[in-house]
C-alpha cells in the first residue's frame, strides 16, 4: 500500500497539466474576486479577525476549486484499465484492497496539493501582512476540519464513480452535483445542500467554529425540504459531519472494491 | 509506386534525433523495413504517410512531394495505412468502421462503397462478423479490419506498421499471406521488427538502427552479411563468450547453442548455415556494438 | 455537403453515453413541468429549474463534449494519414453532437412555451429569440471546450476547465454582473438575470465570441504532431 500511494503521489504530482489547470482555476479565482481577495476577510465585512477569514477563505476555495479537484480525479482509476495496467497489477502479490487504498490516498493527496498551496499560501501572505502568527494555527485547524473531510469524500466520489458510468458522463453529472448538492440555496428547491452530506462544511463553520451567518439568521431554512437531514449546528453535529465523510468514503472504497472483485471473478 | 527518400531528418523536441540523414529508393512491390524498437521506423512510416513533416530531407512518392501541403493531400488520396495502434470506434460495427473510413477517403456512391466493403470483408475473412460492433473483435480480428480500412481506396501505395505484434502464429502466416498477395503492382512497405515476417514476405529491405540507414538491399544480401559468421557450440559447460547467442537448446547432458560471431567462439565450434536473423544480428553488432 | 451517411456515422461514433443525456434532460424537464405544482414546488421555482435545465445543463453537456472530442479519438492516427482535413471531421462531429443537443433543447424550449413558464422568469424572451436562451451559452461553452481540447491536448484539463468556468459562473454570479463587460459575458443571463435591455446585447456577444474561440482553436487542430501527440495518459 505504502509503495502505491508513493508513486501514485509522485505520478500525479509530476502531472504538467495538474498544475496548469490548478493555476489556470487560481487565476480565474483572483480574477473573479478582484479587488476582495487583496483583503484579510474577502470582502465578507468580518473585519481583521483571522478565524472568519480562513473560514471564508475555505468557503471559496473549496467552492471553485473542488471542481477542479474531482475532475482531475475522475480519470484515474479507469485510466489503469485503459493502458492494461491492471491486468498487471492483478496479478502482483499485492492485496488489491491496500493497492485500492494506496492508489486512492497517493492520487487524492497529490491532488489536494495544489488547494493546499492557495489556501496556506493565503495564510502566510496574510500572517506577515497583518502580524498575526494566529492566522497560520487557524488556517491549519480550518484545513482539517474544514476541507480536509469534503476532500476525503469527494476524492473517493471521483475515482470510484467513472467505474460505473463513463467519465464524460461523470463529469458532467459530478459538476451538477457540486452545484445542486452543495452550492443553492437550500429553500431553493430540495437538494442536499447545507445537510450533513454536503461536502461545503457549513457544520464545522457554525458549529464548532461559532461563526454567524451574514444575514444573522441562525443555521437552519425554516421553508426547506429534507430538512430532517438539516440538524441545528453544534460541535457534536459538526464531529458527526466529519463523521459521515469519512464513512461515506469509505463505504464508496468498499464498493469500489467489491465491484473489482466481482468483475474479476 | 516507387519512393525516393534523400538526407531525411527528423528531430523533435528536446533535440531527440529519429532519422538522422536517411537516403532509400524502395521499388513497387513488397519491401520490408526492420529495425529495434526505437530505431525511427515509425517515424519513417508517418513520414511517408503524411503524419509528420521532416525536419530536413525530401520524400517524393511516386512523383509527388510529401513534405508540400499539395503532395501530402495527392499521396494521402492514394494512400492505405495501418499503424501500429490501430484505434477503432468501439460502438460501430466494423461494416459501419469502414464505411466511415471510406466516406473520409472520399468514396461518396454508395452503391460503389458497399460493394468495395463486402469485397474486402471477404478478402479479410470478416464477412461472418462484419455486423457485430468492434469491442467485441479479437486483436487478430481489428488487424483485419485495419487492413480492410487500408484497401478501401484500392491504394498504390500500402503502408503497415508492426501489423503482426501480438497475433498468434495462425493469425500471423494469414496476415502475412495475404499482405504478399496484395503486392502485386502496389508498393506495400512492411515496417517490423519481427525478422521472420520479412523472411517469409519481402524480397528487398532496408533495416534502420538509431535513426541511421545501415543496410538496404536484397535479402540474399543481408543473409550473407552472416556468412562464416555463424556457428554452433554443444557444450556442457558454460556458454560462449564471444559472440551473440541466438539460440540455445537442451542436447543430452549439455546445452547446444547458436553464436553469431566474427571468430568461432569455442575450439570446439562448427559452422552453420545463416539464416536473415543471423545476416540481420551480424549487421546490427557491426552498427550498433552492444 | 458529406452525404449525409456520414453525420449518421458521426452520431452512432459518438456513442450513447454521449447522445443519451440530452433526450434524458428534456424527459425530465417535462416530467418536472407537468408534475411541479403537486411535489410543492413554488411556480418560480419550477420556472427557474426548466429553463435553468435549457440555458445552465444543455451548454455544460455540448461544452464537456467539445472538451473530450479530441482526447477521445481513438483512431486520431488513422484520421490523420486520410484525405480530409482532421479538423474539418472535428468540427462535423461537434456540429452533429451539438446539433443533437440542440434538437433536444429546442422541444424543451416548447415544453416551457406550452406551459408559460418564460413569463415568470427574470428575462423573458419571446419568439425565435427564445432558442438564444440555450443556444448562445451552449455555442460559447462548446467554443471553449474546443480551444481547451486544442491547447491542452488533453480531455480531463478540457472539461476540467469547462467545468470550472460553468461554476465560476454560478458561484460569483453577482460580481461577473457588475461590470459591463463581464455582464455582456455572463452565460446564464436569462434565468439569473441581467440589467434589462442587455439580454439580446449578451447573446449576441456570446455567439460572436464563440467564433473567436473556434477560431483561436482552428490553427491548432491542424498541426498533426500536436494532435497525434495528446491525451496518451
Amino acid at each position: 500500500m505504502i509503495a502505491t500511494l508513493r508513486y501514485e503521489f509522485l505520478m500525479q504530482i509530476r502531472r504538467p497539466i495538474m498544475w496548469i489547470v490548478y493555476g489556470l482555476a487560481f487565476a480565474v479565482l483572483v480574477a473573479a474576486m478582484w479587488p476582495g481577495y487583496r483583503t484579510l476577510d474577502l470582502g465578507s465585512g468580518g473585519g481583521h479577525d483571522p478565524k472568519p477569514a480562513m473560514l471564508a477563505s475555505a468557503k471559496l476555495t473549496m467552492s471553485l476549486l473542488a471542481i477542479v479537484y474531482g475532475c482531475l480525479l475522475a480519470d484515474r482509476l479507469i485510466r489503469d484499465r485503459r493502458l492494461g495496467v491492471a491486468a498487471i497489477l492483478d496479478a502482483s502479490p499485492s492485496n488489491p484492497g491496500g493497492r485500492l487504498v494506496g492508489k486512492y490516498l497517493g492520487v487524492c493527496g497529490a491532488t489536494a496539493v495544489p488547494i493546499a498551496l492557495v489556501f496556506f499560501g493565503r495564510a502566510v501572505v496574510y500572517t506577515f501582512t497583518e502580524g498575526k502568527a494566529e492566522t497560520l494555527a487557524w488556517a491549519l485547524a480550518v484545513f482539517a476540519t474544514v476541507i480536509l473531510p469534503a476532500l476525503i469524500f469527494l476524492g473517493a466520489l471521483a475515482l470510484a464513480g467513472p467505474l460505473l458510468i463513463p467519465p464524460l458522463v461523470f463529469r458532467v453529472l459530478f459538476v451538477a452535483y457540486w452545484f445542486w448538492g452543495n452550492l443553492i440555496p437550500a429553500d431553493m428547491m430540495p437538494t442536499l445542500s447545507h445537510t450533513i452530506f454536503a461536502a461545503t462544511g457549513d457544520y464545522v463553520e457554525y458549529g464548532l467554529f461559532d461563526r454567524a451567518r451574514p444575514d444573522g439568521v441562525v443555521y437552519g431554512w425554516p421553508d426547506a425540504a429534507l430538512n430532517f437531514l438539516r440538524p441545528a449546528a453544534t460541535p457534536a453535529v459538526a464531529v458527526l459531519w466529519m463523521g459521515v465523510m469519512v464513512a461515506l468514503a469509505a463505504a464508496i472504497l468498499l464498493l469500489t472494491r467489491l465491484h473489482a472483485a466481482r468483475s474479476e471473478s | 509506386m516507387r519512393i525516393q527518400i534523400n538526407q531525411l531528418t527528423k528531430t523533435y523536441k528536446g533535440d531527440v534525433h529519429a532519422l538522422k540523414g536517411i537516403d532509400l529508393d524502395v521499388p513497387t512491390g513488397m519491401y520490408g523495413l526492420l529495425g529495434s524498437n526505437g530505431a525511427g521506423k515509425t517515424t519513417l512510416m508517418r513520414i511517408l504517410a503524411g503524419l509528420l513533416r521532416p525536419t530536413s530531407g525530401t520524400v517524393r512518392l511516386g512523383g509527388d512531394d510529401v513534405t508540400t501541403k499539395e503532395g501530402r493531400l495527392a499521396v494521402q488520396r492514394t494512400l492505405g495505412y495501418l499503424p501500429q495502434d490501430l484505434g477503432v470506434y468501439p460502438d460501430l460495427t466494423a461494416r459501419q468502421f469502414l464505411d466511415y473510413i471510406a466516406l473520409l477517403k472520399g468514396l461518396d456512391e454508395r452503391s460503389v462503397r458497399r460493394r468495395r466493403i463486402g469485397e474486402l470483408l471477404e478478402v479479410v475473412a470478416l464477412g461472418e462478423h462484419a455486423d457485430r460492433r468492434l469491442k467485441g473483435y479479437s486483436g487478430g480480428m481489428l488487424r483485419r479490419v485495419g487492413i480492410a480500412q487500408a484497401l478501401l481506396n484500392d491504394p498504390r501505395l500500402l503502408i503497415v506498421d508492426e501489423p503482426t505484434t501480438g497475433l498468434d502464429p495462425e493469425e500471423r502466416i494469414r496476415f502475412r499471406t495475404l499482405l504478399s498477395h496484395l503486392a502485386g503492382e502496389r508498393t506495400v512497405l512492411l515496417s517490423t521488427h519481427i525478422v521472420e515476417d520479412v523472411a517469409q514476405t519481402c524480397r528487398h529491405l532496408a533495416v534502420l538502427a538509431k535513426g541511421r540507414l545501415v543496410f538496404q538491399g536484397d535479402v540474399g544480401s543481408l543473409v550473407a552479411r552472416a556468412n562464416r559468421r555463424v556457428w554452433t557450440v554443444v557444450t556442457s559447460g558454460a556458454a560462449p563468450s564471444t559472440g551473440r547467442i541466438v539460440a540455445a537448446l537442451p542436447h543430452g547432458s549439455g546445452m547446444r547453442y547458436r553464436v553469431v560471431a566474427p571468430v568461432p567462439p569455442d575450439p570446439m565450434a562448427q559452422p552453420a548455415e545463416p539464416t536473415l536473423e543471423d545476416g540481420y544480428l551480424a549487421l546490427m553488432e557491426a552498427a550498433v556494438p552492444a | 455537403m458529406k452525404p449525409l451517411d456520414l453525420w449518421a456515422h458521426e452520431l452512432r461514433r459518438a456513442g450513447p453515453a454521449a447522445l443519451a443525456g440530452a433526450p434524458a434532460l428534456v424527459l425530465l424537464m417535462t416530467l418536472l413541468a407537468i408534475l411541479g405544482a403537486r411535489l410543492g414546488s413554488r411556480e418560480s421555482t419550477t420556472a427557474f429549474m426548466l429553463a435553468g435545465a435549457l440555458e445552465m445543463v444543455i451548454p455544460l453537456i455540448t461544452g464537456m463534449a467539445a472538451a473530450s472530442s479530441l482526447g477521445r479519438d481513438q483512431a486520431v492516427e488513422l484520421q490523420l494519414t486520410l484525405p480530409v482535413g482532421y479538423r474539418s471531421t472535428v468540427l462535423r462531429r461537434l456540429a452533429a453532437t451539438t446539433g443533437w443537443t440542440g434538437l433536444c433543447a429546442a422541444a424543451g424550449s416548447t415544453v416551457l412555451t406550452l406551459g408559460g413558464w418564460w413569463e415568470l422568469l427574470p428575462v423573458t424572451p419571446h419568439g425565435p429569440a427564445v432558442q438564444l436562451t440555450w443556444l448562445a451559452p451552449a455555442l460559447w461553452l462548446a467554443a471553449l471546450g474546443l480551444l481547451a481540447s486544442a491547447a491542452f491536448s488533453s480531455a480531463v484539463a478540457a472539461t476540467t476547465t469547462v467545468a470550472l468556468v460553468w461554476v465560476v459562473e454560478q458561484v460569483v454570479a453577482g460580481p461577473l454582473q457588475g461590470s459591463l463587460p463581464s455582464r455582456l459575458l455572463y452565460l446564464f443571463a436569462t434565468t439569473r438575470g441581467t440589467v434589462p435591455d442587455d439580454w439580446t446585447a449578451n447573446r449576441v456577444v456570446l455567439l460572436c465570441t464563440a467564433a473567436v474561440l473556434v477560431a483561436a482553436a482552428w490553427p491548432l487542430l491542424g498541426r498533426a504532431e500536436r494532435v497525434l501527440g495528446g491525451d496518451k495518459e
